[in-house]
Parts: structure tokens; C-alpha cells; sequence
């Protein structure tokens, strides 16, 4: 199976950081990881220059190099943190008073496709959510160079959560189809573009991109509603996840459903870039940034 | 002696994917429905797959056999016939 290239980092290292954890107090392991990442901003010239180019769209201005670092450093300090909730770390998701598409999700119990994004602590939700709220949650998942910390994630949290994992479109539709019809959540990401056979494009950071649009299609086929969500960081021990109202396909022809789905979307979206204007950070895109629109 | 089973695929393929500017009697018996002039990607087949396990209760539940499935309209009919209900399919 071809195993794609993943954000910074080498093929050992999660395997070091965690020996690293358990050894090392946190005054001499934290300074060790920030020489880690410079060695890795100096080692990655290919996630260099992509960070570069998003941050340039997320500050309006050249990033200094420092920016740079402090993007690399944040991503850091998000697989630490997985790291650390994998080996049972306690740590809490707390719905934002407006997250209103996720408050009536868990009101209603209903299953639903949740989109999500490579932003904050968004890629600990799904792990949260199950055993908080007592949800089963497949999670969509490109099986990369190095999986070692969703595995460990997923062992720990295996009640809640079961991965599908993809590395081909056809396989994933039909993964995806016997997620819903066993009546699970089905989460998903919807800010790259692999594996994405349905896109559309939205303003985002200055322009007008491609995103996914998948999800919104799937919606349609299963009916199901659609409530995306990103976490961010919160007090020590917590995340503040933030979502969406819940978009159901419900009203009109399919033409309606999806322009509907277009402005759901869109709204969100420029929810996220509000997130990134403030801390450009949060977005963990060390990939190309989605291409603006032909 | 025309094929009705054939000729309701065709109706729910062009309906069911809105397919603008496409006839059902424009769809040939025997040319590919994915990746042919229809245009048709993964999702268009799942969502062809969904329904049509809706209308004749049948499974089908891997890419492999969605793709044998939807070779053609009359691979299509033939792996209906084979699986669906009797009772479901037309006279």
C-alpha cells in the first residue's frame, strides 16, 4: 500500500517524543522540543515553503521566520498533546455556548456526517466526543508514512471510535456507506482535497479556493445532517470545540439542498479564517494550500 | 421485444443523477456508465448504488461489485435480475 508523505516530522519520532515524555521533566523536554523544530524547519525545505505560502495568506504580509517556527512548534505541541491523551492524560472537549449544530446533535442522538478540519485540537474531537458523550464515531483516516499516534489514540479510545481507513476513493465511499447504515457518526475532514471526488469553491484567505465537497453529497445520499466542528485550545486539560448550526438536506430538489450546503459551508469557513487571522498557528497546513479557483 | 428492466434503469440512472442535457434513451445498452461521456465520479456511483439497492432490494457492497455492477446497462440488469426480488422487478 503507498503510505503518503505526512506534516513535518520523521518516521521514529513519535516513538522518541513519548520515550522523551516519559523521562524527561517538562523544563528540559520542552526546550528539546523546540530545537527539535527548528531541526525539522531546516530539514523540511518542501513543508517549509508550503507553511510559508499559508501563512503569507493568513497575515497578509511576508511571514518572518519566527512565524514559521512558531507554525512548526504549534503542530509540535498538538502531537504531544495527542501523545499525552493517548497515554491517558486527561483532557476535556467543552461545547462553546455557540457550537449550536452540536448541541442539538447530542440532543437529538441522531447520527450525523461531522466535518472537521487539520485545525487546533479539532483532531482530538472525535475522540472526546465519544466516550463524553457516549458516541460511536467512525473516523475517516488517510493511513500515512507514520500512523503511530492515531493508532495509540485509537486503541485507547477503541470503544467509541473505529478508523476507516482510506488510501483509494472507491473503497472509502463504500467504507463510508456501511459506517452510516451501522447507524455511527461518520467524521471527516474537509479541508484537503485527497480523496475528495465532489469540491466547489469558497472565499478563503484572500481568494477564491477549492475545498472538499463530499461531505454535503453524502449528506444528500444517506441523509443524514452535516455539523462541522473545529477544537481549539483551551485552559490546561481542555478544548473549546466551536461548530456549525446542523445542516439537514431536507428542503427542496438537490439543486436547493446544495446551494444551501454551499452557504453552510461558507459560513463556517469564514468562521475558521477569523480563527486563523488571530492565530495563523491553529491551521496545521504544512501541505499546499488549497489552489485558487481556474 | 424491448427490455423494461432495462429501459427503468435508464429513467432512474438520468433521474436519479439529474443528468442535464441526457435522454434515458440516450444511454446506450453496452457502454461503460463510469467513466464514459456521462461523466459520472465515485460519488455519482454511490449515490446510483444507494438507490438502487433501495428500488430492488438488492446489496451491493464494494467497490468490485459496484464496478462489475455498473460496467453497463446490461451488466446492470443482469446483476439485478440475478439478486433482486422477483416480485420487485417490472413485468
Amino acid at each position: 500500500m503507498t503510505r503518503a508523505a505526512r506534516n513535518p516530522g520523521p518516521s521514529w519520532g513519535f516513538q522518541f517524543l513519548r520515550g522523551c515524555d516519559r523521562v524527561l521533566p517538562e523544563f528540559i523536554f520542552r526546550p528539546l522540543r523546540w530545537c527539535g523544530t527548528w531541526i525539522a524547519v531546516l530539514n523540511m525545505p518542501g513543508q517549509r515553503a508550503n507553511s510559508r505560502a499559508y501563512l503569507r495568506a493568513a497575515l497578509g504580509r511576508e511571514p518572518k521566520h519566527r512565524d514559521v517556527v512558531r507554525h512548526f512548534f504549534a503542530f509540535t505541541e498538538f502531537l504531544m498533546l495527542r501523545l499525552r491523551v493517548a497515554n491517558g492524560q486527561p483532557h476535556r472537549g467543552d461545547l462553546a455556548p455557540d457550537a449550536e449544530g452540536f448541541h442539538r446533535l447530542l440532543a437529538t442522538g441522531e447520527p450525523a456526517l461531522l466535518g472537521t478540519f487539520h485545525l487546533g485540537h479539532s483532531d482530538l474531537t472525535g475522540f472526546l466526543l465519544g466516550p463524553q458523550e457516549h458516541r460511536r464515531v467512525f473516523m475517516v483516516r488517510q493511513r500515512v508514512g507514520n500512523s503511530h499516534d492515531t493508532e495509540i489514540l485509537g486503541k485507547k479510545f477503541g470503544a467509541w471510535v473505529t478508523f476507516i481507513w482510506v488510501n483509494e476513493a472507491g473503497n472509502l465511499l463504500f467504507a463510508l456507506k456501511e459506517a452510516v447504515n451501522s447507524g455511527g457518526s461518520v467524521a471527516l475532514k474537509c479541508d484537503r482535497l485527497e480523496f475528495s471526488a465532489k469540491t466547489e469553491v469558497f472565499d478563503f484567505l484572500g481568494a477564491r479556493r477549492v475545498f472538499p465537497f463530499t461531505i454535503y453529497h453524502l449528506a444528500l445520499i444517506f441523509r443524514r445532517p452535516v455539523v462541522l466542528s473545529v477544537g481549539l485550545p483551551a485552559a490546561p486539560g481542555h478544548s473549546t470545540v466551536h461548530s456549525s448550526p446542523m445542516f439537514v438536506p431536507d428542503a427542496g430538489s438537490k439543486a436547493e439542498n446544495l446551494l444551501r450546503a454551499k452557504a453552510h459551508f461558507q459560513a463556517f469557513l469564514s468562521r475558521i479564517e477569523g480563527f486563523l487571522r488571530e492565530d495563523p498557528s491553529l491551521w496545521f497546513n504544512f501541505t499546499p494550500l488549497n489552489p485558487p479557483a481556474p | 421485444m424491448p427490455d423494461s428492466l432495462k429501459r427503468d434503469l435508464k429513467e432512474l440512472i438520468v433521474n436519479t443523477l439529474k443528468l442535464e442535457g441526457v435522454a434515458a434513451a440516450d444511454l446506450a445498452d453496452d457502454e461503460p456508465l463510469i467513466g464514459s461521456g456521462l461523466n459520472l465520479d465515485s460519488i455519482d456511483a454511490l449515490e446510483l448504488v444507494v438507490t438502487l439497492e433501495k428500488q430492488y432490494g438488492i446489496k451491493i457492497s464494494s467497490s468490485e461489485e459496484s464496478r462489475q455492477a455498473l460496467g453497463s446497462i446490461s451488466h446492470l440488469a443482469e446483476f439485478i435480475r440475478a439478486r433482486a426480488d422477483p416480485a420487485r422487478l417490472p413485468a
